[in-house]
């Protein structure tokens, strides 16, 4: 069959390094290809060429085998290529019709738009994949799946015959999933092919012909999807054979008492009847897809998101976390998913975004911060968590996302804690720093500080925890007391699975 | 990213070299009449009153706000010092003293001003109001309690010793500077010392990762808004000393000229920068350039002009510099990550 | 559709403005008058039309603080330019206030989708240039009624529509209705029809997608402060003609709050993106029903710019309230 793209020896290099080198691939007329890498891969780099909003440095780029230059992105679109990013780029406050048809409108260039048009033209996309939708709804009343109804719409209104999809997967339920599949199946149908990107393992392998796998802006190669096991895909995208050292809590030196119980804790529309419990120097991994609850749990522990009910009991205390500063008091840390928003003062110092948490600390008698105390807390944590920087007066925009991801550590770990909940800790960080962060989290778990550790990825909560939960739907599907007895496949199951009866 | 701090510096340095080329070229051009000690208190008589006002803009745009209420504090708190006041002949009459007087038309100020202040910071926080159409609200609103308060007419008839505040020197230093240095000085000290100071402008450098940082987000902004109206009632007791009276709508042009030095002394309207010094120097550009303005008798009108038109320069300066360095990098950083 | 009503905020507006005409018309008769309303849209007609132009301007997400400046620099421009030319005639007149107008409306544009500043504080700016420059470059001095080209008095005394009182005097409808008509028609085609209008939203509600969906970002705003520019000629026009009198130090801030907030009750986010016509206009009815009733309440004038200030805290505190129980709902933590 002929590729309806390719794209031949690709390589784009900014300020000196390389995002990507002699990169090849190619995508048949309605296949369903998969784009597999690490975050920093190249991944994102090469959707961006393909699709206008980046120029290659050197290498082509074939539409029906002919030679095609976009020069903006608009160029691409008008091609048949159309991409859809993980935040969807649709106007909130416009209703679903405008959203399905304002592109088309743009790129035909009419003056006036007639709503019966735009009922239409939305009306006539949705029937193509056999969808419905309230067309008069504003898209931020949406659900995130309807939203995504929506964008694939939109793009058959612009004769769309290859949509690329960034982790299409990541924010929507099991069922939702299947859901989409199937209308990705209508497409196919139709000759359109589809680019699923992501940067794990997951529910898009199940329809999947061919996957491209990158790594630090090389390509490792294409795969049938059927000769990919798990495995087998993570030592492609990492180079590294892991090597197993479950994490093993110490119970001679650590205090047998439960340092957290949560009892019964629910929040209406996030989660339900949780109840676990940690010692000092466990590792509880909660894993589960995005909107499982487990993020949402996190916030309440740390004070950010009030339970309707239960019971938070912290050293045999009963304890109501009300707010951030209530948690840090009470010996409670986040480190949150999201690092650049949310984790760091990115245009701050390094030093101001270790000691933001603790400033109170740094008073002098007059009430005024020590400049020397400040000095000797921020260089104690530079050199702790060996920090690779000149100077603590250097904006944290300045390290790379390991070193980043070190101050917001030790920005919790300068805090005495006795409870660490880890969001994602290991989101976007090259493999080297990741194995250094999870040094790091097992070292004071050592100390005995009790670590709840989010994760995505099934393999990390394996590899460094001793415990683990699984969230589905707001509940526990299942808590496993000896992390070594599971395997990937068995936790993957309990957090997709359809009812919730099967707990372990 | 290096290139960043660097910029800061430069930034100062550039706002010395303005500063000190002012001052040279009014001193080479008009020496018999900027050069002269009159003029040059005639100055530091005149600047305090916005000063303290701008100073009150830039806290709150280090956190990412902005306060346009200021003048309308300012007014109200005058409105009350000067009813205090204007009642002295009765207050004597019971057997008060002028100090006790003072004291309390300076209590009142400083009183209505730190709850105008509070009222801003309630609606922006506990209501979640952009601060920007929050105050822009509670500007109508407080110059429309001073308006009632006053039906329009002036107040006047303060007793004498209460001018010393606005009109009077020690050591040849008129009591305007004396009291904007000392106030700036805490201000500047607060800001780089303390505990608030330094959560100002984590939170105006990102207010979510303030929240995750477990800043009180409320207090701080609370806090900081209470701050600038407080700023604004000392301010108001310098007018209504100085001009003897007090009317409601005094000062009009000052928003201008606040926002104008806050952003001319490297104030960040995104928040997270800015600090004393810069904006002093801010200060000291534009009231030598007033000060020429007004040696030179250039209309009122122009000087109107000639702000508006610095205010514009002085935003397109910023986005260059900030294009040029940092955020050109920053873009390319984030291409790479694949963030973007 | 009743339920759909029942969740909008111009139902609830509109309910307000009714129980307090009942009110007002009960302890003031003449009130609820044809001659009345007539007065009321004759001398209303101008703080409308800067509402809309508000509106629009706040639906790209800008705030627009300059129209009060650029309404007086042309009317002030345009009524100048005909006494020197000895020329008496309307349509110039509107002619040169609207082009003086929009030309500054560009100039804001310019700076504001060039640098992207906040429009906010290059529009504190560009006011005082405007009316700085024209202060010292066009003139002081007001020009008063016996000065004044005939055509604006008759443009103020014209009516559309004349009615007959019981003692046979007669009064109308001003033909300020009809300017402000058609403005509310093309406003309303502009948003609703056109793919500009849309673009207004977009560009309000999310910058991002806006680009992404190749919608030209700087001609979008362009055209919307120009388009303010344009609407604040016109009001200048009309101002001249109501009151008879041009003097160009006449730029108070009242007029500028009120706008404010009559859109701002009008149910529009301040942030950009949300908001409607009818709302807006729903907001300057309300605005000028209090305006003109506070006396009768027994309130002296001095209240106005109180009741205003208040209005714009309480509305935008209610569509705020809303959304910051949404975001907390919804773990977005949109600060």
């Amino acid at each position: 069959m002929a590729s309806f793209l390719e794209v031949k020896n690709i390589s784009k290099a900014f300020d000196g390094v390389q995002a990507l080198e002699d990169v090849s691939m190619a995508i048949n007329a309605g296949a369903i290809h998969c784009l597999v890498g690490e975050n920093g891969s190249g991944k994102s780099t090469l959707i961006k060429i393909i699709g206008g909003v980046l120029k290659p440095d050197k290498g082509e780029i074939r539409i029906d085998g002919k030679l095609f230059r976009p020069g903006r992105a608009i160029d691409s679109i008008r091609r048949g290529i159309q991409i859809i990013y993980q935040d969807l780029s649709l106007f909130p406050n416009l209703t679903a019709a405008e959203n399905i048809s304002l592109n088309q409108l743009i790129e035909k260039g009419n003056k006036f738009i007639s709503e019966k048009n735009v009922i239409k033209t939305s009306e006539k996309a949705l029937m193509e994949i056999e969808e419905e939708c309230d067309l008069f709804a504003k898209v931020e009343n949406l659900s995130m799946s309807k939203r995504q109804i929506v964008a694939i719409s939109r793009a058959l209104t612009q004769n769309a015959r290859l949509i690329i999809m960034d982790e299409p997967t990541s924010a929507i339920t099991k069922a939702e999933i299947d859901h989409l599949f199937s209308v990705i199946m209508r497409l196919q149908a139709k000759g359109i092919a589809t680019l699923f990107v992501s940067h794990k393992l997951g529910e898009v392998f199940e329809i999947a012909e061919n996957v491209t796998i990158l790594r630090d802006g090389r390509k490792i190669g294409d795969y049938a999807a059927g000769e990919l096991d798990n495995d087998k895909l993570t030592f492609l995208m990492t180079g590294q054979k892991i090597v197993s050292t479950p994490y093993v809590r110490d119970p001679e030196n650590l205090a047998d008492a439960n340092l957290l119980e949560v009892k019964n804790l629910s929040r209406k529309g996030h989660y339900r009847n949780i109840t676990f419990a940690i010692k000092r120097g466990d590792i509880l991994g909660i894993t589960g897809l995005i909107g499982s609850g487990r993020t949402e749990l996190a916030l309440s522990l740390f004070g950010l998101n009030r339970p309707d009910s239960g019971e938070i009991v912290l050293e045999g205390r009963s304890v109501e976390i009300n707010s951030a500063e209530e948690a840090i008091k009470l010996g409670v840390g986040y480190l949150p998913e999201d690092r650049l928003l949310q984790g760091l003062f990115v245009e701050k110092s390094i030093g101001s975004n270790i000691v933001v948490t603790i400033v109170a600390k740094l008073l002098n008698r007059l009430k005024l911060i020590s400049g020397a105390k400040r000095q000797r807390v921020e260089y104690d944590w530079i050199d702790k968590l060996k920090i690779k920087t000149p100077s603590a007066a250097l904006p944290a925009s300045s390290l790379s996302g390991g070193n980043q991801q070190r101050v917001v550590l030790a920005k919790w770990l300068a805090t005495n804690l006795k409870l660490f909940v880890l969001d994602g800790p290991t989101i976007g960080i090259d493999i080297a720093s990741k194995s250094n962060i999870h040094d790091i989290i097992r070292d004071f778990a050592g100390e005995g500080v009790g670590i709840i550790l989010i994760s995505d990825e099934i393999p990390e909560v394996l590899q460094h925890c001793n415990r683990a939960l699984v969230m589905r739907e707001g509940r526990i599907a299942a808590a496993i007391e000896d992390i070594t007895r599971v395997s990937e496949s068995d936790i993957f199951d309990m957090a997709t699975a359809q009812n919730v009866d099967q707990v372990r | 990213m290096i290139e960043k701090v660097r910029r800061g510096k430069s930034e100062e340095l550039t706002l010395v070299i303005i500063t000190v080329g002012a001052v040279a070229a009014m001193s080479l051009f008009l020496p018999d009449k900027f050069l002269t000690l009159t003029n040059f208190q005639s100055m530091a008589s005149q600047f305090p009153e916005y000063g303290l006002l701008a100073l009150g803009i830039m806290l709150t745009m280090i956190t990412g706000g902005i306060d346009l209420s200021v003048v309308s504090i300012a007014n109200l708190s005058g409105v009350a010092g000067a009813m205090v006041l204007a009642s002295h002949t009765k207050a004597l009459a019971l057997g008060l003293s002028p100090a006790t007087i003072i004291f309390l038309a300076i209590l009142a100020a400083l009183a209505v001003g730190a709850i105008c202040g509070f009222i801003n910071g309630f609606v922006i926080t506990a209501v979640g109001v952009p601060a920007i159409i929050a105050t822009l609200g509670t500007n109508g609103l407080f110059m429309g309690v001073a308006i009632i308060l006053t039906e329009g007419h002036g107040i006047r008839g303060f007793p004498e010793e209460f001018l010393f505040i606005g009109s009077g020197t020690i050591l040849h230093l008129p009591m305007p500077l004396i009291i904007f240095v000392l106030v700036a000085s805490m201000v500047a000290l607060m800001l780089r010392k303390s505990s608030q100071g330094f959560k100002m402008y984590m939170l105006g450098s990102s207010p979510l990762a303030a929240r995750f940082s477990g800043i009180n987000n409320n207090k701080v902004l609370i806090k900081t808004y209470l701050l600038s109206g407080l700023l604004a009632g000392i301010a108001a007791i310098i007018i209504i000393s100085r001009v003897n009276s007090m009317r409601p709508g005094y000062g009009y042009a000052y928003l201008l000229l606040g926002v104008l030095i806050a952003i001319l002394g490297g104030t960040n309207p995104d928040g997270g920068r800015g600090g004393v010094l810069g904006l002093s120097m801010a200060i000291v550009i534009l009231q030598v350039l007033q000060s020429g303005l007004n040696i030179l008798s250039f209309s009122p009108f122009l000087k109107k002009f000639i702000w508006g038109l610095i205010l514009i320069l002085v935003m397109v300066i910023t986005y260059f510099q900030t294009y040029t360095w940092s955020g050109r990098r920053l873009i390319q950083n984030s291409l790479k990550t694949g963030a973007s | 559709m009743i339920a759909k009503l029942l969740r909008r905020n111009e139902t609830y507006l509109f309910f307000v403005i009714m129980a307090f005409s009942l009110v007002v018309t009960m302890i003031n008769p003449t009130f609820l008058t044809v001659e009345n309303m007539f007065d009321l849209v004759k001398s209303s007609s101008g703080m409308a039309i800067l509402a809309v132009g508000f509106f629009v301007g706040l639906l790209a997400g800008g705030i627009d603080i300059s129209f009060p400046a650029i309404a007086i620099a042309g009317q002030y421009i345009a009524v100048n330019t005909l006494i020197a030319l000895g020329v008496d005639n309307l349509l110039l007149a509107f002619v040169l206030s609207c082009a003086v107008g929009t030309a500054m409306g560009a100039i804001n544009a310019f700076f504001i989708s060039a640098f992207r500043m906040p429009a906010l504080i290059v529009t504190l700016g560009t006011s005082n240039i405007f009316h700085g420059a024209l202060l010292v470059f066009v003139g002081t001095r007001a020009i008063n009624t016996g000065q004044l080209p005939d055509c604006f008095k008759a443009f103020g005394h014209m009516h559309v529509l004349t009615l007959t009182r019981a003692d046979g005097t007669t009064y109308g409808l001003s033909v300020f209705a009809v300017v402000l008509l058609g403005i509310i028609v093309v406003t309303w085609f502009l948003l609703k029809h056109t793919l500009l209008g849309k673009s207004i939203y977009a560009v309000g509600g999310s910058y991002e997608s806006s680009k992404r969906a190749g919608f030209s970002i700087n001609r979008t705003l362009f055209f919307v402060y120009s388009y303010i520019g344009f609407l604040s000629g016109i009001m200048g026009v009309m101002h001249l003609s109501l009151i008879r009198y041009s003097n160009p130090n006449y730029i108070v801030d009242t007029e500028l709050l009120k706008v404010i907030a009559a859109v701002v009750i009008g149910g529009s986010k301040i942030t950009g993106g949300s908001g409607t016509l009818v709302g807006t206009l729903l907001g300057v009815v309300m605005m000028v029903i209090l305006e003109k009733n506070l006396v009768l309440i027994g309130l002296s004038s001095y209240w106005h710019q109180f009741f205003t200030g208040l209005i714009i805290v309480l509305g935008v505190s209610i569509t705020h309230y809303q959304s910051k129980l949404q975001s907390k709902k919804s773990l977005s933590f949109a600060d």
